[in-house]
């Protein structure tokens, strides 16, 4: 059968458009403008031309948190997506407990973010917080508020309990697709655990980990309320991360101008890396044919 | 649609858009020195609209019109070029505008403020969005 073209139907994307254009559109235009402007309130804006982008540029500032931020993404993502795979490769695949599994791991993904951020404040203060309060009776000398280490694996461990699960949900999914007769197949063949794993469960699971490594990425580069409640950025500047540090700057300091400018660059290497994971997929798609 | 008639669709869109960059630049303050090319075109506006932006935009807008009455005119299959990924027009002209945004970013980055002029930058994007549009 024929199939009809008819380019009329890009009418009913309109809607879509009007909505984008003004929850993103405008607001990317306006962030445009402020970036060579400077402002000192009132709607009042004097041209500044090239020289937020040539500040922030030279600026320590941006470049120590963009390596801060980097290397939270990294090891974000180097405990994570493993960790994740363990777990749904150990979850069991059906029954009572399977529930239960799913229900569990899916509780930290409901907790808003600013409250997963006061759960840990609290759990990692040495007062009155368990985890702060264990570790100071076990004789470490453990404070999150004025040892930068101390505040950095605070973080991280937050993180990892607050996304693992998503990791592993995706992963739990993808490993339930797999048929049957793909492992009794691997059991006539004598095929190892790790082999199994590598030729089995693996591919079937690349399509949800290259989502999972874009969504955890995405979500690490931009990560704001949770640091932002347990240490506020501190101690010194040691867990201020790209977000906070912008709204430091825009909100605190009413700094528009090299805010907008620190905002275009956040945008464009986040949109970079957007383009190079929707790449991958989608050619990794079209390879196998999907 | 006929030859002609994709001519007279052609004609509109380029004749909409010169009218638009027409309204802008009589949005222009003008003061007893003659136009200020970076004043503000809404004076007291919190969207604080120049010149020079506007006018980035709406080269923007109008690249993205060309493309879709490319796309309609000359339907195209998508290709694979030096970076073996599938690429259409408007993959080309996104890479190019990405591409374009960090080569003006390291050129104020290695010549600073003071350096050579931005319009150096921009003839390197022209050289840039040419060889995507080749070879990607």
């Amino acid at each position: 059968m024929e199939k009809t073209q008819n380019n009329r139907a890009w009418f009913l994307v309109l809607p879509m458009l009007v909505i984008v254009a003004f929850s993103a559109v405008i607001p990317l235009m306006t962030v445009v403008n402020y970036s060579v402007n400077d402002t000192f309130g009132r709607n009042e804006f004097f041209w500044a031309g090239l020289e937020w982008f040539d500040e922030t540029l030279r600026s320590e500032r941006l470049w120590s948190a963009l390596g801060r931020n980097a290397l939270f993404s990294a090891i974000i993502l180097a405990i994570e997506v493993p960790l994740g795979i363990f777990v749904a490769l150990h979850m069991p695949k059906k029954g009572f407990w399977a529930s239960f599994c799913l229900v569990v791991m899916a509780l930290p993904l409901l907790v808003p973010f600013n409250v997963v951020g006061t759960i840990w404040q609290i759990f990692a203060r040495t007062d009155i917080g368990l985890l702060g309060h264990t570790l100071w009776s076990l004789g470490i000398d453990y404070n999150y508020t004025a040892n930068p280490l101390h505040a950095w694996l605070t973080i991280i461990v937050m993180d990892v309990w607050h996304w693992t699960s998503l990791v592993a949900l995706l992963c739990y999914a993808a490993l339930q697709s797999i048929p049957e007769a793909y492992y009794q197949a691997a059991k006539i063949d004598q095929a190892s655990r790790w082999k199994v794993f590598r030729y089995i469960e693996l591919p079937k699971m690349k399509g949800v980990l290259v989502i999972a490594i874009l969504l955890r990425f995405m979500d690490s580069f931009m990560i704001y309320t949770e640091p932002f409640v347990v240490t506020g950025g501190g101690p010194g500047n040691s867990t201020t991360f790209l977000s906070i540090d912008l709204v430091k700057m825009a909100v605190g300091q009413f700094d528009l101008g090299p805010a907008a400018a620190f905002s275009i660059m956040y945008f464009l290497v986040i949109l970079l890396v957007s383009w190079v994971f929707y790449t991958v997929m989608t050619n990794m798609d079209k390879e196998e044919g999907v | 649609m006929t030859r002609r008639g994709w001519a007279v669709l052609a004609g509109a869109v380029f004749l909409a858009f010169a009218a638009i960059l027409g309204l802008l630049v009589r949005a222009v303050p003008r003061g007893d020195e003659g136009p200020d090319w970076t004043g503000q075109l809404v004076e007291g506006g919190w969207m604080a609209w120049t010149f020079p932006v506007a006018v980035f935009f709406l080269a923007i807008a109008a690249l993205l019109a060309l493309m879709t009455l490319l796309a309609l005119r000359f339907p195209e299959q998508p290709r694979r070029g030096v970076l073996r990924i599938e690429t259409t027009r408007g993959d080309r002209l996104f890479v190019t505008l990405l591409g374009s945004a960090f080569i003006n970013l390291a050129w104020l980055y290695v010549f600073g403020i003071d350096g050579p002029p931005l319009w150096g930058a921009l003839i390197l994007c022209l050289v840039y969005a040419a060889a995507v549009f080749r070879w990607v």
